[in-house]
C-alpha cells in the first residue's frame, strides 16, 4: 500500500517538477507575455469588477497568480502547483469510486493536456484555476453517502459553482449525474428530483443571469471564464478535458472490475500510452519560435540590450518583430550603422513596424518609437495594444508606459494618475511611489538618464504621425534636435529600403552629431552610391572611406560583374556586407 | 445676524470637539483646505449624492468635519485623509437647506498636529434637478476600443448602472446616445459594427434602423430630438482622425463632407433640404429649438484636409422648420461668425427654456474634446449677446454639454482634472444666465477619478431610469433592421 502511494505521489512530484523546470528553463518568456497583458490591481472595485461575472472567481484567481510570473520561477513553481493539485484531485476521485491503483496514470492525462494548453500564449490561468475547482469539487463530493448532503451539493454547488467557474459547472453535475447513477441504493423518486434540479438549475441560472452580471452573447456568457484570450473561440481542447475529469474516474471503476487481455500489464500500457501521448502533445504545444520573439520583446521591455545582440548573435533572429528589437538594441548600443548587416534584415518593418489593430505589435514598435523620442506616438501605440487585449484587460505594461511618457511629456497630474493605480499593483508598487516622488524635484527628472534624455529629444513642431512617411518624421527630428538614434534610424530607413538615393541626401544631417568615423554601413553605402554614379573615380570621394571598405567593394564588384551566378560566393565573402542586401535580400 | 448666530454655533461646537480624544490645541490654518474634487463654494441642487472629497495634504492622520446650515443643522464626519458623508443625514441636510448656505468646517491632525482650515462655503440651489445622468464611458483612446458602455447614474446616490455595454455585441462601439428633452423614454443610440444600427426607443417600443441610403454620405451620427418627438435632427459626416506627433491634442478628427437630415419617426424615412446638404459647406451639429421650429446647426466652408484643418472654422446657423409639414425655411441666419473671429464652434444646445444656446468655442475643427483651448460659451437669445461662460471655463477643455429639464443646470464635460479624462461637471445657471461653480460629479469614493481608465462621454440628464429590455434589443440588433428611405425637400 505504502509503495503504490509512493510510486502515485512520486509521480505527481516528478511530473510537478518537470513542469516547473520547463516553464522555468525553457517557456520563461511566455510568463513574461502572461503578466504584462494584465493589470492585477489590489483594490475591492478591481475584485468586485472582476468577481461579478460567471467564473469570475476564477478569472481573478488567474490573474492573481499571473502576476507573480514576472518572476518566472514563481511562475512556474504557481504552473506546476495548480497543474498538480488538479492531478491529485482527479487522482482522488478516481480512488474514492473504488478503481484499482494501477490505474493512477488515467489522472495524468487531462493535466497533460492542460499543460500543452498552456504552452499557448492566449490559455490563461484563470482556465486552470477553474478547472481545477470542478476536480475539487468531484472529489469533495465523493466523501458524502448522505441524500440530503448530496441534494445540497446540487442545490448550492452548481449555482456557487456557476459563480466561481462558470460553464465548467457542466462538467460538475454530468459527474454528479453519473454518480448518482451508479449508485444501485438510490430510488428512482431521489435520482429524480435529484436530476431534475440539476439539470434546472444548470439551465436555468445563466439565463437568469444573462445580463444581470456582465453584459455577453449567449455562448461567452455562458463559458463565463476566460480560458482564451479571444473570448469569441470556443475552448474545444477544454471541453475534452472536462469530459475526461468527469469519465475517467467512472472509467477507471470500469476498468478496475472488468477483466480484459491487457489488465495484468495495465500499468506498463498506461504509462506507454501516457509517453507516446504527452511526448506527442507536449510537441505540438509548444513554440520555441514565439519564445524567442517573446524573449526579444522581455528585453527590450526590461532596456536589456547587451543581452539581446548576445542571444542574435549566438541565432540571428527570424521574425520582424525580433529584428525590430535586434535594431533597437543596436541603435542603443550606438552599433546599428557597424553590425545591422551582419544580421537577416525583414526590411523597414524590421525596423520600425506599421500600426495594426492588435495587442503586440504596436507594443514593440511603441518601444522603438518611445527611444527614438516620438512621444506621442509611443504613448498612443501603447495604449492601442492595451485596449486591443481581445479578454478586455488593462495593461501593466501599457500603465507604466502611460506613465513614463506623461511625466516626459511634463503632466505630471496625469502621469501620477498612472502611478496611482500602479501603485495597487505587487510588482510595480515600489517603481510607482518612487517615480511619484522623484516628480516633486522637477531637476531629479530632467537629470534621469532615459527621461531627462528622451526630455530634451521632444519636438518643438507638431506634425500629422504617417506611417508611410517615416523618414519624413525622422528627418523633422533631426532638424530640430541632435539625435543620434533617429540618425541612425532614418540612415537604416533609407538603406532597408534600398534607397541610395534618399540615404545619400540625408546623410549631411549627421554631420553634427558626434562620430569618430562613418558607421561601417553607411560607409558601404556612400561608396556604393559613389561608385553607381561616378564609376572610376574612387578615389574622389568626398566622405572618409577607410581603404579596406574601398578595396572591398572592388572585390564584391569584380566578383559580381564577371560571375554567372555570384550570389553563393558573394554570400561567403560579403555576406555582412550592406551590398549583399542591397542586391540579394528581398 | 444670522450668520453670526451660527458662526457662534459652530466655534463652540467646534471648541468642545477639541478638547475631546486629544485634540487640546489646534493651529489655526489661513486659507481653505485642497480637496479634491473642489467643492469650495460651488452651488448644488438638494437632490445631489454627498460631496465625497479627500484632503489634498500629506501625512494626514486624521480629519474631522462640520458641516452646518443657516438653521443650525450640523453634520458631523470623523475620517482619516478621505472625507465620506452618510447619505441620509446629507440628504436631510441638503433637503432643508434648499436656497442657503452650508459650510464646512475641517480640522485636519497632520503628523500628530491638529490645524484647523477656514470653513469654506457650498452654496444649495433651490432649482431641482432631474432624476439622473446618462453618459458614455469610454476610455481616452484613438482608434482601438476596449470595454465600453452607455451607462446611467442617479444624481441623489452613487448608484451607477449599464444601460448597454459593446461586450454584448462583441467588436462593436457605441456612441451618440441622445434624449428628448432628459426624457429616459426616447432614446436614440447608435451601435457601430457589423451587426451595427441606430436603436431607438420610444415609451418601450423598441426598432433598430438602417440609416444608410444611398443618398446620404454615411450613417447617420450626432443626434438632436424634436421637442414633439417626431423628428431626430442627425448629421451624416464623412470622418477621418489623425495624430499630432509633438502636440498636447494628440488627435485631430475631422470631417471631409457633412450634411444634415431629419428622421421622420414616424414614417421612418430620412428628409433634408437644400441648405442643409451644401456642396460647398460642412453642416454638422443640428439641435432643435424649444419651440421645435427653428434647426440650429453649424456650419464650415469645405477645404483641403488634413492640411488646412486650422482654416476650418465653424459657424453658429439657424434655419425655420415647420413641425407640422416637416419643411424648412428658405433662407439661413448665421447667429454667431465664429469664422469672423478667427473661431469655431460646436454642440449648439439651446436651454430648454428658449432663453440660452450654449456652444463651445475653439480654434478650429470640429471636434473639440481634443483642443484644450475649447471652452463654453453663452448666446443670450433675448438680448443677442454672446458670452464666455467663465466660471465653467478651465485651461483645459470643456466640450460636451446639455440642460436639465428646468433649464437651470447644465451638465459638461471638462479635461480640467488631468488633461486627458473626461470628466462631468454639473453647474447652475440662473435666469440671467450666470453661471455658479461647477461642482465635479460626486463619486462615493474620491479616488475613483484616479482609478479609472474611463472618460464620461456625452453626459446628458435624464428624468428617470432608462428602461432598456436587452433580451430584445439582442434580438433587434441580430434581425434585420428597418432601413430608411430619402427624400429632399426644398421649398
Amino acid at each position: 500500500m505504502l509503495k503504490n502511494i509512493s510510486v502515485s505521489g512520486l509521480s505527481s512530484l516528478f511530473l510537478g517538477l518537470l513542469i516547473f523546470l520547463f516553464f522555468g528553463l525553457f517557456y520563461s518568456f511566455h510568463l513574461h507575455y502572461q503578466e504584462q497583458y494584465q493589470l492585477f490591481l489590489f483594490t475591492a472595485d478591481y475584485f468586485l469588477e472582476r468577481v461579478m461575472q460567471p467564473g469570475g472567481l476564477s478569472n481573478y484567481l488567474g490573474s492573481f497568480f499571473t502576476q507573480f510570473y514576472f518572476y518566472p520561477w514563481v511562475g512556474s513553481l504557481i504552473i506546476a502547483t495548480l497543474l498538480i493539485l488538479f492531478q491529485r484531485s482527479l487522482l482522488g476521485t478516481i480512488r474514492n469510486l473504488g478503481a484499482a491503483k494501477d490505474f493512477f496514470v488515467l489522472s495524468f492525462f487531462p493535466v497533460l493536456m492542460y499543460w500543452g494548453l498552456l504552452c499557448d500564449e492566449n490559455y490563461l490561468t484563470g482556465g486552470l484555476v477553474a478547472i481545477l475547482f470542478i476536480s475539487l469539487s468531484n472529489y469533495l463530493y465523493t466523501f458524502s453517502r448522505s441524500g440530503l448532503v448530496k441534494i445540497l451539493f446540487i442545490l448550492l454547488g452548481i449555482p456557487l459553482l456557476y459563480l466561481i467557474a462558470g460553464g465548467s459547472v457542466l462538467f460538475f453535475f454530468l459527474f454528479l449525474l453519473i454518480y448518482e447513477l451508479n449508485e444501485k441504493t438510490r430510488s428512482w423518486k431521489f435520482l429524480l428530483l435529484f436530476n431534475s434540479l440539476g439539470v434546472l438549475l444548470v439551465l436555468a441560472i445563466p439565463f437568469f443571469l444573462k445580463n444581470r452580471l456582465g453584459m455577453f452573447p449567449l455562448v461567452p456568457f455562458i463559458v463565463g471564464v476566460n480560458y482564451f484570450r479571444f473570448p469569441i473561440n470556443f475552448p474545444v481542447i477544454v471541453g475534452i478535458i472536462g469530459l475526461l475529469l468527469v469519465l475517467l474516474p467512472f472509467l477507471s471503476k470500469f476498468l478496475s472490475k472488468g477483466n480484459f487481455r491487457l489488465k495484468k500489464n495495465i500499468l506498463l500500457v498506461e504509462v506507454l500510452i501516457f509517453f507516446l501521448f504527452g511526448s506527442w502533445f507536449i510537441y505540438r504545444s509548444v513554440d520555441f519560435e514565439r519564445e524567442g520573439i517573446m524573449e526579444y520583446d522581455f528585453y527590450v521591455r526590461m532596456r536589456k540590450w547587451e543581452e539581446i545582440i548576445h542571444k542574435a548573435e549566438e541565432k540571428a533572429p527570424q521574425s520582424p518583430l525580433s529584428v525590430t528589437c535586434l535594431n533597437l538594441a543596436l541603435g542603443k548600443k550606438g552599433q546599428l550603422g557597424d553590425r545591422m548587416f551582419e544580421f537577416i534584415q525583414k526590411g523597414d518593418e524590421g525596423l520600425i513596424p506599421d500600426f495594426t489593430k492588435d495587442f503586440t505589435i504596436p507594443m514593440v514598435a511603441g518601444e522603438v518609437y518611445y527611444h527614438l523620442g516620438f512621444i506621442n506616438t509611443a504613448q498612443r501605440f501603447s495604449f492601442e495594444a492595451m485596449e486591443a487585449l481581445p479578454d478586455y484587460q488593462k495593461s501593466v505594461r501599457t500603465m507604466k508606459r502611460l506613465a513614463e511618457t506623461s511625466l516626459i511629456n511634463g503632466n505630471y497630474v496625469l502621469s501620477k494618475k498612472y502611478l496611482k493605480i500602479l501603485q495597487n499593483t505587487f510588482y510595480y508598487r515600489k517603481w510607482a511611489t518612487y517615480l511619484e516622488r522623484a516628480m516633486q524635484k522637477e531637476d531629479l527628472i530632467n537629470q534621469h538618464p532615459e527621461y531627462g534624455l528622451l526630455r530634451s529629444m521632444k519636438l518643438d513642431r507638431d506634425f500629422f504621425f504617417s506611417d508611410q512617411e517615416k523618414d519624413m518624421m525622422l528627418g523633422i527630428m533631426l532638424s530640430e534636435k541632435k539625435n543620434k538614434l533617429a540618425f541612425e534610424y532614418l540612415m537604416a530607413y533609407c538603406l532597408l529600403n534600398k534607397d541610395i538615393q534618399h540615404f545619400v541626401q540625408y546623410f549631411p544631417l549627421g554631420e553634427s552629431l558626434s562620430y569618430f568615423r562613418i558607421p561601417r554601413h553607411f560607409q558601404e553605402a556612400l561608396v556604393y552610391a559613389w561608385d553607381v554614379s561616378k564609376s572610376e573615380v574612387i578615389k574622389e570621394i568626398p566622405y572618409p572611406i577607410r581603404d579596406e571598405i574601398k578595396s572591398s567593394l572592388n572585390r564584391y564588384r569584380k566578383i559580381y560583374t564577371s560571375q554567372p551566378d555570384p550570389q553563393p560566393l558573394l554570400h561567403k565573402k560579403f555576406g555582412e556586407t550592406y551590398w549583399y542586401y542591397f542586391h540579394f535580400r528581398n | 445676524m444670522k450668520g453670526l448666530l451660527f458662526s457662534m454655533v459652530s466655534f463652540l461646537l467646534l471648541a468642545t470637539s477639541s478638547c475631546v480624544g486629544g485634540k487640546s490645541e489646534v493651529q489655526k490654518k489661513e486659507g481653505y483646505p485642497e480637496i479634491f474634487p473642489d467643492y469650495i463654494g460651488v452651488t448644488i441642487p438638494s437632490g445631489i449624492a454627498p460631496l465625497n472629497f479627500r484632503i489634498e495634504w500629506d501625512s494626514v492622520r486624521y480629519s474631522e468635519l462640520y458641516i452646518e446650515n443657516s438653521d443650525g443643522k450640523i453634520l458631523r464626519v470623523k475620517a482619516e485623509q478621505t472625507l465620506k458623508m452618510p447619505l441620509d443625514e446629507w440628504k436631510h441636510l441638503l433637503e432643508t437647506s434648499k436656497g442657503d448656505s452650508l459650510m464646512f468646517h475641517l480640522d485636519v491632525n497632520r503628523n500628530g498636529e491638529w490645524y484647523r482650515f477656514s470653513p469654506f462655503p457650498v452654496y444649495v440651489s433651490g432649482d431641482p434637478i432631474d432624476y439622473g445622468l446618462s453618459y458614455r464611458l469610454i476610455a481616452p483612446g484613438y482608434e482601438i476600443y476596449s470595454k465600453m458602455g452607455i451607462y446611467q447614474r442617479s444624481l441623489d446616490n452613487f448608484n451607477q448602472n449599464a444601460i448597454v455595454e459593446n461586450t454584448l455585441f462583441q467588436g462593436s462601439c457605441m456612441n451618440c446616445h441622445s434624449y428628448r428633452q432628459t426624457n429616459a423614454a426616447n432614446m436614440s443610440l447608435h451601435i457601430r459594427g457589423p451587426q451595427g444600427g441606430t436603436v431607438l426607443l420610444e415609451d418601450g417600443n423598441l426598432k433598430v434602423l438602417d440609416t444608410k441610403t444611398k443618398e446620404t454620405l454615411s450613417k447617420c451620427v450626432y443626434p438632436y430630438w424634436h421637442p414633439t418627438g417626431n423628428y431626430i435632427a442627425y448629421s451624416v459626416n464623412k470622418t477621418q482622425q489623425t495624430f499630432h506627433a509633438a502636440n498636447e491634442k494628440r488627435v485631430e478628427v475631422f470631417d471631409h463632407a457633412s450634411d444634415i437630415v431629419i428622421f421622420d419617426v414616424n414614417k421612418n424615412t430620412l428628409f433634408s433640404c437644400d441648405h442643409l446638404q451644401s456642396k460647398n459647406h460642412m453642416e454638422t451639429f443640428p439641435a432643435f429649438s424649444p419651440d421645435g421650429k427653428s434647426l440650429f446647426f453649424c456650419s464650415a466652408r469645405v477645404d483641403t484636409l488634413p492640411l488646412q484643418i486650422k482654416n476650418i472654422k465653424y459657424n453658429l446657423m439657424r434655419i425655420d422648420f415647420d413641425p407640422e409639414t416637416g419643411m424648412f425655411g428658405s433662407a439661413i441666419d448665421t447667429l454667431f461668425n465664429a469664422a469672423e473671429l478667427d473661431q469655431s464652434v460646436s454642440f449648439p444646445r439651446p436651454s430648454y427654456d428658449g432663453r440660452f444656446i450654449v456652444y463651445t468655442k475653439f480654434n478650429y475643427g470640429n471636434f473639440s474634446i481634443w483642443h484644450p483651448e475649447a471652452d463654453l460659451w453663452l448666446y443670450d437669445t433675448e438680448t443677442g449677446i454672446n458670452k464666455p461662460l467663465e466660471t465653467l471655463n478651465s485651461d483645459q477643455t470643456e466640450s460636451y454639454h446639455s440642460w436639465s429639464s428646468n433649464s437651470r443646470w447644465m451638465v459638461f464635460s471638462s479635461r480640467r482634472v488631468n488633461g486627458l479624462y473626461t470628466m462631468p461637471f454639473i453647474a447652475h445657471i440662473d435666469e440671467q444666465g450666470n453661471a455658479g461653480k461647477p461642482f465635479l460629479l460626486p463619486q462615493e469614493d474620491p479616488d475613483f477619478y484616479d482609478m479609472t481608465f474611463y472618460s464620461f462621454n456625452v453626459p446628458e440628464f435624464i428624468n428617470q431610469p432608462v428602461n432598456m429590455n436587452l433580451g430584445q434589443l439582442e434580438e433587434a440588433v441580430k434581425n434585420e433592421h428597418v432601413q430608411l428611405s430619402f427624400e429632399k425637400r426644398n421649398d
